[in-house]
């Protein structure tokens, strides 16, 4: 192939530009060629990054600057309208990661005495996954770590470990310091027993009974690291 | 593919739904009541029409203001996904006379619980059943009716009807004063503990 379009062809596209009424492509065509582009230019920018990120990052400097002239040389009016929406995107863009943290999960810092071995005292960096639970709460199984509002105060979230389920038969305190040993319970349905890891410094299911699985939010997947 | 108008229009409509949806989540909402659980208030025989009603979760959620006498939304502690529409009865330290499914006749709440129940007792699922629940449950109180118009207007706490001199006392006064009896029969089951514990909530 040569280097040099062929006159011909330079020619079409000058006729095309001047003359709008030529055969037009149709409205699917043209989509999909928008989208070749599209895909064509997300895939040269992900193979070279860096050589397309520099001009980009240039342009964008100076459009903030154009667009900073542009919003000074503007009425009162107009400039109240810009700043409100920016600040009406920015309420959006809070709730927007406000949500992502409520119903997707991330990190969550975690402190307190009552899972003392597993979670230190000091504070720690876990993920939490809130989605799962909220797709199917069938899938709380023993030995999972959850986050729960606490039943004695609904401001507070507490972690806790599921230690049985509904229909189990469980032993309130083995150790009888609350209850007697021999006293044991049926968890009820839709309800789950939860107790602390550190059963000592743990205010969970052997104070309160059973606890609704409505009150439980998420569960820890991973430490991150100890703060 | 960005020029398309529809898909413009759609990823546009998409870039803006965090904030109703936190308005929704956080602030009010509209639900329509299912179910006779809290006849007369709600649904009552003589409407057509199911309820439609605007819940309150801002003062619940954030605020932490819920009273006795207060209707409120909480999920089932059954079955976490129904959500119930309640009576408040008793807070967290008063001494409730329970009705027959329970098996005690007289129960202490404990802290951070309540004692719920419908309006109409023969078809209600509430803490007869299930006992008193926790208060991380309810998450929303209910009041203002929008639908039927009717009896559409702002929830108010039941108190003597007024008639003048001389007028019949009609329907609406007989109403009235079921209420109020309703209510004074819900509050004679119940002992209110020795003081309130104050709320340590900032706004």
């Amino acid at each position: 192939m040569s280097r040099y379009r062929p006159f011909s062809e330079a020619l079409a596209g000058f006729r095309s530009i001047t003359r709008p009424s030529v055969p037009a492509e149709t409205r699917q065509a043209e989509a999909l060629r928008s989208m070749k582009n599209f895909l064509h230019r997300l895939l040269t920018i992900t193979r070279h990054p860096i050589r397309y990120a520099k001009p980009m990052l240039r342009r964008s400097f100076l459009n903030t600057r154009v667009r900073w002239v542009v919003f000074i040389s503007k009425s009162w009016k107009d400039k109240g309208k810009i700043v409100g929406l920016m600040g009406l995107k920015f309420i959006n863009y809070m709730s927007a990661v406000h949500l992502f943290y409520e119903h997707v999960g991330f990190v969550r810092v975690v402190s307190g005495p009552s899972m003392e071995p597993t979670l230190g005292v000091h504070g720690e960096y876990v993920i939490e996954n809130r989605l799962s639970y909220q797709l199917c709460p069938e899938s709380i199984a023993r030995g999972d770590i959850v986050t729960l509002r606490s039943p004695l105060d609904p401001f507070r979230i507490v972690s806790k470990r599921v230690i049985g389920l509904a229909g189990d038969i469980i032993c309130v305190d083995p150790t009888g310091t609350t209850a007697p040993s021999t006293e044991h319970v049926i968890v009820p349905k839709g309800h789950v027993w939860l107790m602390g890891d550190n059963a000592a410094m743990s205010r969970d299911s052997r104070l309160y009974g059973p606890v609704s699985t409505a009150l439980i939010q998420g569960k820890f997947v991973a430490r991150v690291s100890s703060a | 593919m960005f020029r398309q108008p529809i898909v413009k229009q759609t990823l546009n409509a998409l870039f803006w739904l965090p904030i109703p949806i936190v308005l929704v989540q956080y602030f009010v909402t509209i639900k329509t009541i299912n179910g006779r659980s809290m006849q007369p208030t709600l649904n009552p025989d003589s409407s057509k029409w199911r309820d439609v009603v605007l819940f309150d979760r801002f003062s619940i959620g954030t605020r932490g203001r819920w009273d006795r006498e207060d209707i409120v939304a909480l999920k089932s502690p059954i079955k976490p996904k129904t959500l119930l529409v309640k009576r408040i009865v008793a807070l967290e330290g008063d001494i409730v006379k329970t009705l027959p499914p329970y098996p005690d006749t007289e129960v202490t709440i404990p802290p951070g619980h309540v004692w719920v129940e419908g309006d109409e007792s023969f078809h209600t699922e509430d803490s007869n059943i299930f006992g008193p629940i926790p208060l991380a449950l309810i998450n929303a109180k209910l009041v203002y009716i929008v639908w039927p118009l009717d009896r559409s207007g702002p929830l108010r706490r039941p108190s003597l009807p007024v008639t003048k001199q001389g007028v019949p006392r009609g329907s609406i006064w007989r109403h009235e004063m079921a209420e109020l009896e309703r209510a004074r029969s819900r509050e004679a089951r119940v002992t209110r503990a020795v003081r309130d514990p104050p709320r340590k909530m900032p706004l």
